[in-house]
């Protein structure tokens, strides 16, 4: 009982202290309080609905992608115009060790004369391909950095004599067609 | 904005009438006999045609390189032929309805061979 009214005792001190103080520093501690909770409101926020760490990290990588991205659309918009390869004895443009690597990363298209050619080797996929109009399921063109090759590829599938079948067919992109924009997957060596 | 899709609509044309003029059959008789054909994917045929098909000897040269040199069937690779792949690579022997059908000998670009019998492009051991 003694303890309580201590208590009150001295908030009631501090009320009237408060009261004493001017009013531009009253105004100054409120301002300053607004900005506390401001702060701490968007704390509280931030741990219940932001991703922090993550969504940063997040930003950083895709920041990274599109510098890179930037940096291959350079490069490839500075090659020539043509046919280009990884393999000797062609006239064509000869890709050397490090333009293969940024050719590949930075090559999405696979041309229909690519898949066609690719297709002698496999027939059912073929087949596939032809039966389903010409339709592929997805393309794929990968760096592998073990091998220090690039591989490119394709997804076909449907009915083939009345049964559901879905084939890769995958190989080494050894050779690029530069268009001066893009470059697209020409050869598909998979022999 | 009119200027704008007149614009459009001419270029339009105009491309046409260009692919349509670089496209089709260039030298020769594409009908009955020997001509030469270019695809709009810059495709090319040059051999000899019978009905409007390619039919007897004649080559093909793809975009990409893939070169087809050898008989033809009904607009198919059928017959003799030897194909070159972009790479240097190589087939020689029987073909049947464009695929490697019959006898004949895969070289890979380092000289590396193998001869036998194909069945729609996969060899038999």
């Amino acid at each position: 009982m003694e303890n309580k009214k201590q208590v009150f005792g001295k908030m009631e001190v501090s009320k009237n202290s408060f009261k004493t103080l001017s009013e531009p520093v009253k105004q100054f501690g409120g301002l300053v309080g607004i900005i506390i909770l401001i702060f701490l409101t968007f704390f509280v926020l931030n741990n219940i609905f932001g991703e922090g760490d993550e969504l940063v990290a997040k930003m950083k990588i895709e920041e990274e992608r599109i510098a890179q991205e930037r940096k291959l659309n350079k490069l490839i918009s500075s090659l020539p115009s043509g046919v280009l390869v990884s393999f000797d004895g062609t006239d064509n443009f000869k890709l050397s060790d490090e333009l293969y690597e940024a050719v590949c990363k930075a090559t999405k298209l696979i041309p229909q004369r690519a898949i066609m050619g690719a297709n002698f080797l496999n027939f059912r996929a073929h087949e596939i391909y032809t039966i389903n109009g010409n339709k592929i399921d997805e393309t794929f063109v990968k760096w592998d950095d073990e091998k220090n090759k690039c591989f490119a590829g394709f997804v076909v599938s449907g009915k083939n004599v009345g049964v559901d079948e879905t084939i890769t067919v995958s190989g080494e992109a050894l050779s690029f067609l530069s268009t001066g924009i893009d470059t697209r997957v020409y050869f598909i060596k998979n022999f | 904005m009119k200027k704008l899709i007149f614009f459009i609509l001419f270029s339009s044309l105009i491309t046409s009438l260009a692919l349509a003029r670089s496209t089709g059959c260039k030298e020769g008789n594409c009908d009955n006999g020997y001509g030469k054909w270019v695809y709009t994917d810059k495709t090319t045929y040059e051999g000899e045609w019978v009905a409007t098909k390619k039919h007897g000897k004649g080559t093909e040269t793809w975009p990409n390189g893939y070169i087809y040199k050898g008989e033809f069937k009904e607009s198919q690779w059928n017959g003799i032929g030897i194909l070159f792949f972009p790479d240097g690579s190589t087939y020689e022997g029987e073909w049947a309805n464009g695929f490697m059908n019959g006898k004949g000998t895969f070289t890979w670009s380092d000289g590396k061979q193998k001869t036998g019998i194909w069945k729609n492009g996969s060899f038999q051991e």
